[in-house]
């Protein structure tokens, strides 16, 4: 009551306030801006300015200024008093699309007087159009659509423009509720291109989208086929032949198509392949459908190269595929009515008609024929579905076939028996006795079972025979027997077995087995076997049968045979690998390491490698196994500056070294051949230097001590290289050698003597040199003899040819080869050149001449 | 041995280094400009096109028969010889075959095969332009005088169809590197009927214009087939000559 009171006084005061005022539309004063459109987010501040007329007839300034939103008071704190007569407000982050504020001032008596109000809107600049894409349905206009973006809140207008390269089009202005989509106002020439792009626009700024650029045939959406329509053909029942009106598009552009087809019933549809509609055409005939079916089809359209847009579904049309001939016969049964007389029955043939996934067709009629055994046929043609005949008690054959235009259907057959078999029942016959139901829509499933009148024992024995014999069992067989001698159900066998001498043995078998295996029977031993089946009614035996057992198992003979080959090859192949291994044992046992001079080389002795005789004092002297090696052969002057002499026969044997080494015979064996290799690379930096005779120590042979003791070393000088016995080979008629050999007592593991006798050409000529080894005794007695330095004088024909080159070598050895040294030594004279002498190991270093002069190793 | 693994690490780096060059042989890279060609061919269907829009436009049955085209069939539009229809009778006879009279303005078609097929490209296509620049605007005349809405929207569609045309030509042209040829100042052919035209001789006038149409659009179709054909580039057949040195 009071609240109306104060509402009454209020409008009162209004009232007569404007009354008094005379102008009710002259504000007290105004908002500025008057229409703000601001970013959804963003600061908004408003200044409400008032009228100086108003401020004096209400007494009031800005401080009295109230500000409302939506008619809800603005906090003071957000006011601004800016001067007398205006005061300002101020909103942070404007989030209401649409802002009522008014300008109020509180006149006297507390009473809010409107000044001014104001609409504010807010929203957002547009986004940049996304999306865009033109689709040109055939025969209309162009129409584009694009991805407007965010929801402005503000009037927004976008402008679809678009031009060719040489000409622009109108634009397409967009209607308010279709702001995502225009429809151009021209139709589109087609194979030229055209460029599109969008334009957005509201209050709050503009953007343009992302320009496309197509031919608008390539953005075709064509009209959908017409007058479809299906044809069956009478030659096939499964196909069925569309055909259809391309649309009138069709005339400058290739077309492909999707075909649609289901039953008339079904709810899905299936899809031709689109492979084999992806071209232009008319007509097009589908396959393998169901016969007498109706079809629904339908089809659509696009631009052959799948640019542009599928044309709508075209109007559905169905056919029906022609008729085939019924897939499958009638179920078939027989009634049998009560009969008034004995020698005739009435019986009633019914069936059921076919379903149409069956028939193929509409069923014209029916055949039925009757058969009484074996003769007498009866032929009837039904257009229902049941037939009433009247037959003797005889049994009869009847069949049924369904048949509509195409043909008929297979044949289904019953037999009706005889109408009185009860009394010719036979005992001991199997009888197959069979049951089927019939319902009231026809026949069930028949079941079947087996039955005798009276049963008997069987009229033969089954005939039992090995399948398998082995060394102590034995697999039987038997086959069943003939129903027509069994006489009754075959309850079990029993199976009796016996050696000649030994007692019976049965066993007792199922009778649905028909094999069986005797276990522990004998080898080696005749055994009798015979087979009793019995039924109910009692047994009856078959034939015996006889049959070995074996002496031995299968396979046995063979476990035993491979195992003993196995091991037979087994132990030859290990001797054989044995022989192998050793061979060189063996060799060294059997043939004498015999020594090949082609093969030797003066760079390659080297005196740094240690001594390593193998050989044993207690074996004969001329014993050729003795030795296995001799190790060191060391030339000394040679070493770095080869006196000149030797140069040339350095050179000569570079220059055969080839075909030296290839007449090595090899029978000097393989400690001698390792190293004698030619290798003369140090020598071969001097060669110009020119010399051609000199003494050179030749070699020196070290043994091994015999246990431990300390070896001799044997040197051997010559006054050239190989290069003469080499060249001898080659041109005997150049080099004359002659080698002395003597031997001399010595001990001395690592003693050279090595003297070159022609330093220089002058003093080539006539100088010999006679070098002793010192004998430095270790205090064994007996293993070493000095071998007297030999003196080997070399002529050679070219500038030393005068001079005569005397190389002394002391060779020292075991003194237990001392006399076979001697004789040695001296057949080496013919040689001459390869003074590595050594008793107890002539195969060390002899050339392959010695050969003429007579002494083999074998 | 040594020497023929080296051989061997030899033909490797030859066939990397061919591989390497590969992209730089002109017959391969296909991505870069794809020349002329696509614009002839849409210049092509492009006449193909303004064809058919013609014969709809103004019945096929009314104007001269050219070789059977598969592509061209005949179209069932609406606005089936409305032009000619427009004119009336006799125009929209079938036998209907006048004299070539008042019409001398008009770019002839018709040229002798053997001057045709002698033509060069740049003048094949020069000629082309410029008689589709004329036929043009006799064609927008023609359009100011229709009578019907529904004939100005036919008329001005295959105006702007012709346009296309036009810019497409001197897309290829540019694409050859031809010049434009340049309309002569002060001949800009016009379709002001003059004051001895009598009606019938403007419908004569009228019915030869798009008789010339048809006849250049046709040639147009052969012209730029004969180019189309001209600027197929061959197969991309590039021959490597592997080079063995030192085998």
């Amino acid at each position: 009551m009071l609240a109306l009171q104060i509402w009454l006084v209020k409008a009162l005061l209004i009232f007569l306030t404007t009354e008094s005022i005379g102008e009710l539309l002259d504000p007290c004063g105004h908002i500025d801006p008057e229409s703000p459109i601001i970013q959804r987010g963003s600061n908004f501040t408003a200044v409400c300015v008032l009228k100086e007329k108003c401020m004096d007839y209400f007494h009031v300034n800005a401080n009295y200024i109230i500000w409302k939103t939506n008619h809800l008071t603005v906090p003071k704190e957000q006011y601004t008093v800016i001067n007398r007569t205006a005061a300002s407000v101020t909103f942070t982050n404007v989030v209401s699309p649409n802002l009522q504020l008014t300008c109020n001032i509180l006149t006297f008596g507390q009473i809010e007087q409107n000044v001014y109000g104001i609409t504010v809107l807010s929203g957002f600049p547009p986004e940049k159009p996304k999306n865009l894409n033109c689709i040109v349905n055939e025969g209309r206009k162009m129409m584009c659509q694009w991805d407007p973006g965010r929801e402005t809140y503000l009037e927004t207008n976008f402008t679809l423009k678009s031009e060719w390269a040489t000409e622009k089009f109108d634009d397409c202005k967009t209607k308010p509720d279709t702001p995502n989509s225009c429809l151009v106002d021209y139709s589109p020439v087609y194979f030229v291109n055209i460029e599109v792009w969008v334009e957005a626009e509201n209050a709050l700024g503009n953007i343009t989208s992302d320009h496309i650029n197509f031919d608008p045939i390539d953005k075709v959406k064509p009209n959908p086929p017409r007058n479809l329509s299906v044809s069956n053909s009478e030659e096939l029942s499964s196909i069925l032949k569309l055909t259809w009106i391309n649309p009138s598009i069709n005339s400058v552009i290739r077309l492909k198509y999707n075909i649609l087809y289901r039953t008339k019933d079904a709810s899905t549809w299936s899809q031709i392949p689109p492979e084999d509609t992806a071209s232009t055409r008319s007509s097009f005939t589908v396959q393998d459908l169901k016969p007498f079916t109706e079809y629904v089809f339908r089809v659509r359209c696009m631009k052959e190269d799948g640019k542009g847009f599928w044309s709508e579904w075209s109007e559905d049309a169905s056919g029906i595929t022609y008729e085939d001939r019924p897939s499958k016969a009638p179920s078939f049964w027989y009634r049998i009515n009560p009969s008034h007389s004995h020698s005739y029955r009435s019986v009633q043939l019914i069936w059921k008609t076919l379903p149409p996934f069956e028939a193929n067709g509409k069923i014209l009629d029916y055949e039925v024929t009757l058969t009484r055994w074996k003769s007498y046929l009866q032929n009837y043609t039904v257009n229902d579905t049941k037939l009433t005949v009247n037959l003797t008690n005889d049994r009869y054959t009847a069949t049924l076939t369904a048949r509509n235009i195409v043909g008929k259907s297979d044949t289904s057959i019953l037999t009706i028996p005889a109408y009185d078999f009860q009394g010719k029942l036979m005992e001991s016959k199997c009888y197959l006795i069979t049951v089927t139901p019939v319902y009231a829509n026809g026949p069930g499933s028949p079941e079947s079972t087996k039955a005798y009148l009276k049963q008997a024992p069987p009229s033969k024995g089954p005939t039992v025979r090995t399948k398998k014999v082995g060394k102590n069992e034995a697999v039987l067989e038997w086959d069943q027997l003939p129903v027509d001698v069994q006489n009754g159900f075959i309850r079990n066998y029993t199976i009796f077995y016996r050696t000649i001498i030994g007692n019976e043995t049965a066993v007792n078998v199922d009778s649905s087995h028909t094999e069986y295996t005797l276990s522990s029977l004998t080898s080696d031993t005749l055994y009798m076997v015979r087979m009793t089946a019995y039924t109910d009614e009692g047994g009856k035996d078959g034939p015996e049968f006889t049959f070995t057992t074996p002496k031995f198992a299968q396979g046995e003979i063979e476990a035993i045979v491979v195992p003993v080959c196995l091991a037979f090859l087994l132990t030859t192949l290990l001797g054989v690998l044995f022989c192998f291994n050793k061979r060189d044992l063996i060799k060294k046992h059997i043939w004498p390491n015999v020594p090949d001079p082609s093969k030797s080389h003066i760079a390659q002795w080297s005196p740094h490698t240690p001594p390593r005789h193998n050989f044993n004092s207690k074996d004969q002297m001329y014993s050729d196994g003795n030795f296995t090696d001799v190790s060191v052969v060391e030339i000394e002057a040679n070493d770095k500056k080869p006196f000149p002499e030797d140069l040339k026969s350095l050179d000569l044997f570079k220059k055969e070294k080839i075909s030296t080494e290839g007449h090595s015979s090899g029978i000097g064996g393989s400690s001698c051949m390792s190293s004698s290799r030619p290798s003369i690379s140090s020598s071969d930096e001097n060669e110009s230097t020119q010399n051609t005779s000199s003494t050179v120590q030749y070699s020196t042979v070290v043994h091994s001590g015999y246990r431990h003791q300390v070896p001799s070393v044997q040197v051997f000088s010559r006054s050239e290289s190989t290069q003469p016995l080499l060249d001898s080979e080659e041109r005997p008629e150049d080099l004359q050698l002659v080698d002395n050999v003597d031997s001399s007592d010595g001990i001395l593991p690592r003693q050279q003597y090595f003297k070159q006798n022609c330093n220089q050409p002058e003093t080539c000529p006539d100088i010999s040199h006679f070098e002793r080894s010192k004998q430095v005794s270790s205090g064994n007695e007996e293993d070493f003899m000095r071998l007297k330095q030999q003196q080997i004088s070399n002529q050679n024909s070219q500038s030393c040819a005068s001079g005569q080159m005397k190389m002394f070598q002391e060779v020292s050895a075991a003194d237990a080869f001392g006399p076979g040294t001697e004789g040695q030594v001296e057949r080496f004279e013919t040689v001459g050149i390869e003074a590595a002498i050594d008793e107890g190991m002539p195969k060390s270093y002899l050339p392959q001449t010695v050969r003429q002069g007579g002494y083999m190793p074998q | 041995m040594d020497l023929r693994a080296g051989d061997s690490w030899g033909m490797l780096a030859c066939l990397c280094t061919v591989l390497w060059h590969l992209p730089a042989v002109p017959a391969l890279n296909r991505t870069g400009d794809p020349g002329p060609g696509p614009s002839i061919q849409k210049t092509y269907d492009l006449t193909r096109y303004l064809e058919h829009q013609l014969r709809s436009l103004a019945g096929t049955y009314r104007l001269p028969q050219f070789p059977p085209s598969a592509a061209l069939l005949l179209a069932t539009e609406p606005c089936l010889g409305v032009l000619l229809n427009y004119l009336g009778p006799p125009f929209n006879e079938p036998d209907f075959n006048p004299p070539r009279l008042g019409a001398e303005t008009l770019p002839r078609a018709t040229v002798n095969l053997e001057v045709w097929r002698s033509l060069n490209d740049k003048l094949r296509l020069t000629q082309n332009y410029e008689a589709y620049s004329h036929l043009l605007c006799y064609l927008r005349g023609l359009n100011r005088q229709a009578a019907t809405a529904e004939l100005r929207r036919s008329l001005a569609h295959f105006c702007t169809s012709l346009q296309g045309l036009l810019g497409s030509i001197a897309g290829v042209m540019a694409a050859l590197g031809y010049p434009l040829p340049q309309p002569l100042p002060g001949t800009e052919p016009t379709w002001a009927p003059g004051p001895a035209h009598s009606d019938f001789l403007q419908k004569m006038d009228d019915f030869w214009l798009l008789k010339e149409l048809q006849t250049w659009l046709w040639r147009s179709a052969k012209d730029f087939n004969r180019l189309k054909k001209k600027m197929q580039p061959p197969a991309a057949a590039v021959t490597l000559h592997l080079e063995a040195h030192g085998f």
